[in-house]
């Protein structure tokens, strides 16, 4: 491990040789400095990691000092020295960016242990630095790929987000990876010993919901005949996963609500109060805050799940991956199929560049699913893809008013994520007409 | 531990101390760094470095006459004094040394605070050993060690003095060598 390099500024010699010989002492690299306009010098010649500065000096002022080391290398720490009387001075300069500043004379504890920490915390820098810059030059996180801009943005902030114990709400159209994403954070977290617990909220019936999620015990209902634990029970220690958490019924909104706040519950029909640590993370494709406006979700829900959020990038805004998602799925499933399908033609590759992928990913990876379970040769073309066309082979053949509206009821369902209040107030009509011209033209939402 | 010249280190004595003391002293200096000892007081008075602001001593001053006073046979000094010592930029300090350097002073003002110097007495002999060692160590150019049980570890409170040994840490043992080889050579 190289040395700390430290620069005592100080216009008193006796002040800059005691303090520079003890960190000397504490195996640190010391230099000195007789006043700022030295210091800057320095500065100007070799890299520092930390600057122990006077605040009162000829020439130059400590403030100086801080304002152009700062503006030169914000990595910089820099500590501010002051006497009792500058002390107004010295939280002024923390204000400008100073790490932390010492009443002259310190006690040689408070010095070592401050020290300890700014090189505690600049190593800790470097190497979520080092991290981040290891993750940029990944096209994979877990088990997540994307060499986009966009992915990169959301691996970054995986990293940042995972060692935190705060909610975490992820949002994001149907097919973009919320999943992946909630397990890619637990796997990055310091619960990733513990369980990570799925449950999709969408899937359950509203009925079962709080047995599911609470546990029940014997007898508590017909059908129960033994004790069985429930979700929240089973996530103890690791990461409690609500997926769909929109299409979460009201009554069990408030239990939740409860349960998120305090940690603890009771199975259905126990009297005996149940404590379970795990950390949440909630998925939706939903707009929440347009659920609040309707009535359908709880508000004070919404702020406790909403602690930390992001959005999962549609597969349209970060297309770059297309091929490397592409070539990932595959591998996948010409091996699973055994099939020799290595390569896509240009012409496929071109036109699933141009596609929008309503579905997102899910959408590639079932169209490079069957693409190879009915693929013939040796590369994956444009006849195995006969889901996938660009907008202009996807309009319709024929030119009946009932094949035009099918169409376009199917654009504006793809482009609003079958978001069905907003594509009716698009089309002009209302929900229920659109559940019936769905039903009519059999169109199938991608998810 | 072997020695490689015959450097005697002069343990010198400011003011008044009771022989059990000077002997733990005289232990130190064989038991951990091999070398030839002997007591002799170089300062009478060390009032030259008083701070009536402070009402303290500063070490540094102290050192600086140590080593002039250096008698030719003598190799380094270890003084011991019963006054607070400081250095300008710290509130009080329980040694000083010039490090790589000849003189180091170690003051029991601040050794006892938390005991008593009589009836724990060997837990207040351990302590004097251990700072003593210390300082002697950055004489010969030891810096501060990571490992809390080596003898050159600085400790933050005079608590976790006694949880330090009474031996350098294998690798401040080797630089120790280093340098006595160096300054037998």
């Amino acid at each position: 491990m190289s040395k700390t390099r430290i620069m005592v500024v100080d216009d008193e010699l006796i002040i800059r040789e005691s303090l520079a010989a003890w960190l000397e002492r504490d195996g640190h690299h010391v230099e000195m400095a007789g006043s700022g306009e030295e210091a800057m010098e320095k500065l100007a010649a070799t890299h520092y990691d930390i600057l122990l500065v006077d605040i009162k000096m000829e020439g130059m002022s400590g403030l100086d000092v801080l304002r152009a080391a700062k503006e030169k290398d914000q990595d910089l720490a820099v500590v501010m020295i002051t006497a009792y009387g500058s002390i107004t001075t010295a939280i002024d300069a923390m204000k400008h960016g100073a790490t932390e500043y010492l009443l002259k004379p310190f006690d040689p504890e408070e010095i070592g242990m401050l020290i300890e920490k700014i090189v505690a915390q600049q190593a800790r820098e470097k190497e979520n630095l080092y991290l981040r810059e290891e993750v940029r030059a990944r096209t994979r996180f877990e088990s997540m790929i994307g060499q986009s801009p966009a992915m990169q943005e959301i691996f970054d902030l995986i990293n940042d987000v995972a060692p935190m114990d705060s909610t975490v709400l992820i949002t994001g159209e149907t097919g973009t990876g919320k999943g992946l994403a909630a397990k890619a954070i637990h796997t990055c977290s310091q619960r990733s010993q513990g369980p990570f617990v799925a449950v999709n909220c969408g899937a359950i019936p509203e009925h079962l919901m709080e047995s599911e999620l609470f546990g029940h015990q014997k007898g508590a209902f017909t059908d129960a005949r033994e004790t069985k634990k429930g979700r929240l029970e089973l996530a103890n220690g690791g990461t409690l996963f609500l997926d769909e958490i929109g299409e979460i019924g009201m009554r069990m909104q408030i239990d939740l609500l409860r349960v998120l706040e305090d940690r603890v519950f009771y199975r259905v029909g126990g009297t005996q109060p149940l404590e379970a640590d795990f950390r949440v993370i909630a998925a939706t494709n939903r707009d929440l805050k347009k659920a609040i406006e309707d009535g359908v979700f709880r508000e004070d829900l919404f702020y406790r799940l909403n602690v930390i959020a992001f959005a999962m990038p549609p597969l349209r805004n970060r297309k770059e991956d297309i091929p490397l998602l592409c070539d990932h799925f595959l591998r996948r499933y010409s091996q699973e199929t055994n099939k020799p399908i290595r390569k896509t033609t240009r012409e496929a590759m071109d036109e699933m560049m141009v596609y929008d992928w309503p579905g997102n990913i899910r959408e590639l990876e079932n169209a490079i699913e069957r693409a190879v379970v009915v693929g013939k040769g040796t590369q994956l073309s444009l006849e195995d893809l006969p889901i996938i066309c660009s907008p202009e082979k996807a309009k319709p053949q024929d030119h009946s008013l009932k094949e035009i509206e099918k169409h376009h009821i199917r654009q504006v369902l793809a482009e609003n994520q079958w978001n069905i209040s907003v594509c009716a107030k698009i089309l002009g009509i209302d929900r229920s007409t659109l559940y019936s011209k769905i039903k009519r033209y059999q169109l199938q939402s991608p998810s | 531990m072997t020695s490689f010249f015959n450097g005697t280190i002069l343990i010198a004595p400011i003011g008044d101390f009771d022989a059990d003391l000077l002997q733990t002293l005289e232990k130190m200096v064989r038991e951990t760094f091999g070398l030839p000892c002997r007591i002799e007081p170089l300062l009478d008075d060390i009032h030259f470095a008083w701070n009536a602001e402070r009402d303290q001593y500063h070490s540094t001053v102290i050192l600086g006459k140590l080593t002039e006073a250096l008698p030719q046979d003598a190799y380094k000094i270890i003084a011991l004094t019963h006054e607070d010592l400081f250095i300008p930029i710290l509130t009080h300090v329980y040694g000083e040394a010039e490090l790589g350097g000849v003189s180091c002073i170690v003051s029991t003002f601040r050794l006892s605070s938390d005991i008593s110097p009589t009836s724990r007495r060997d837990l207040y002999l351990d302590r004097i050993y251990k700072e003593s060692a210390h300082e002697l160590g950055h004489t010969f150019d030891l810096r501060h060690c990571k490992d809390p049980q080596c003898l050159m570890h600085y400790c933050r409170r005079i608590s976790d003095v006694d949880g330090k040994m009474n031996h350098f840490c294998r690798y401040c043992k080797v630089m120790l060598e280093d340098e006595l080889k160096r300054a037998g050579s």
